[in-house]
């Protein structure tokens, strides 16, 4: 919050998203493979708070004309997702990691550009590690990355491989300082 | 029997009478310099009426309501109710109200200005991150601290540091001064003194609760766990998905901020270093050495 918030009673919207970070995925990534083992799943997301009422006719229409513009500047392949919550997720494949983050990124700045940029929760990316799926989630309003690692039994997760993951990723990427925002995204709809 | 079953720590109990009557000479001395200085005794007894009345009789609605604890019935939480029950029991302490605080981060309290009168109040994430030995030393911890009296205590202590910082904003309207130094001047003084005086004498009244909770539950190794526990950064890691949370803030009135909470706690608690020390102590005392 800067001076002219405190000052001026700012902060009555919903923080805007920051984008700019999440490019910094880009630069991790052979630490992540050669170091770390953790080689990308190809498969990324974007996902949303649900709307109001009103704006969901407006939006409806907006994220399929986003898909479009998406589907022709990239190579890579977006559906939409819906899950239990009511959040709207957009799933984003791509082999190659750099396209899959460039995606990403695009159509989250998509989203800022038609208003909804204060919508955007997270992203999410999905990494094969030896035996099981690890997750590097990203915070729109915080501009920061956390790691995720579900167990997979119920909602439990391995807090230990995670602190692992901050302390080796910490140089390369701005990871989320206050573990207490730390959340996870449980049975993320990424098929 | 009550005393016997907390235990003794000669040591602790004599630095304890030390700052407590370093307080009390403080304050007289505060209280001395106003009169001189030509505060009207009137103002001075209303103003102490007040605060003594509001900080004595409110200190439990206060930390529940701050905190969001919702007292439990014995229906709603049964294993919670039949711990507080049985060290109750071993520690001959009528029983107080139970409460739980809808937060994931493993801490507890324990607030109220008599045993009779007072609460237990445990976080969510304490009743799910830690074992159920590691949870029962947590709670004979609070109930020490009721034992004790730590909030009557307390309060008592804190007192006229909170008499002193009223007057540093609002000494100047009480009476003129003759001669000698303002009386703002002097309340920040006692203010300062007395607020590390206190912060001194609330981390003995810690290690006087760790002492209870060792001797009670007779497992100083199980309480030095749960402390680990607790400061570890695992625990801090949310066990609730995002999707969820974001839905349940919006009810909060105030965002729940831990962070910020948990650092004010830790000015008044000592270095874990130094408590699991001490519990090891204990521990060699009673015969069965632990590593930390």
């Amino acid at each position: 919050m800067g001076l002219t918030d405190v000052l001026f009673g700012g902060r009555k919207r919903l923080k805007g998203a920051k984008l700019d970070k999440l490019f910094a995925l880009s630069t991790a990534q052979i630490t992540l493979e050669t170091e770390l083992g953790l080689r990308s799943a190809g498969v990324a997301a974007v996902m949303g708070k649900p709307l109001s009422a009103g704006e969901f006719a407006r939006a409806e229409q907006e994220i399929d004309e986003l898909l479009g513009v998406v589907a022709q500047t990239s190579g890579s392949e977006v559906r939409r997702r819906s899950d239990s919550y009511g959040y709207q997720w957009l799933v984003v494949r791509d082999r190659d990691f750099e396209d899959l983050v460039t995606t990403v990124h695009l159509v989250a700045s998509e989203f800022a550009n038609r208003g909804f940029g204060d919508r955007l929760t997270a992203a999410l990316f999905a990494f094969e590690g030896r035996d099981r799926t690890t997750y590097l989630i990203y915070g729109f309003k915080q501009g920061t990355f956390w790691p995720f690692v579900p167990t997979g039994e119920g909602q439990e997760r391995d807090n230990p491989a995670e602190l692992r993951l901050k302390a080796e990723l910490e140089k390369e990427l701005p990871i989320e300082p206050d573990l207490t925002k730390w959340l996870g995204l449980f049975d993320a709809p990424l098929d | 029997m009550r005393r016997k079953a907390y235990g003794r720590d000669f040591g602790l109990t004599s630095r304890m009478f030390l700052t407590i009557f370093l307080l009390g000479a403080l304050y007289v001395g505060f209280f001395a310099l106003l009169l001189q200085s030509g505060a009207s005794i009137g103002v001075m007894v209303v103003i102490l009426g007040v605060f003594a009345f509001v900080q004595y009789f409110t200190s439990d609605k206060i930390a529940l309501a701050s905190s969001g604890a919702k007292v439990v019935t014995p229906e709603q939480a049964p294993d919670l109710h039949a711990m507080v029950d049985r060290l109750c029991a071993m520690s001959d302490l009528p029983k107080p109200r139970v409460a739980v605080i809808p937060t994931d981060v493993p801490n507890a309290f324990a607030t109220g200005r008599s045993p009779k009168r007072s609460v237990v109040a445990v976080t969510e994430g304490l009743w799910k991150r830690l074992d159920p030995p590691e949870i029962e030393g947590v709670i004979a911890h609070e109930l020490a601290h009721i034992a004790n009296r730590d909030v009557a205590v307390m309060t008592f202590a804190s007192f006229f540091s909170n008499v002193a910082s009223l007057l540093i904003w609002f000494g100047g309207g009480l009476g003129r001064n003759r001669e000698g130094p303002p009386i703002w001047l002097i309340a920040l003084v006692v203010y300062f003194v007395s607020y590390f005086l206190i912060l001194a004498l609330s981390r003995y009244r810690e290690f006087a609760a760790d002492r209870g909770a060792a001797l009670v539950t007779g497992a100083p190794e199980n309480l030095m766990s749960a402390l680990q526990k607790i400061a570890s950064d695992m625990t801090r890691i949310p066990q609730r998905d995002l999707r969820q949370m974001e839905s349940l803030n919006a009810f909060y009135i105030i965002p729940t901020n831990v962070k910020r909470s948990a650092a004010t706690l830790f000015m008044t608690h000592p270095p874990l270093e130094k408590r699991l020390a001490r519990l090891a102590a204990i521990a060699q005392e009673m015969g069965k050495p632990v590593s930390y």
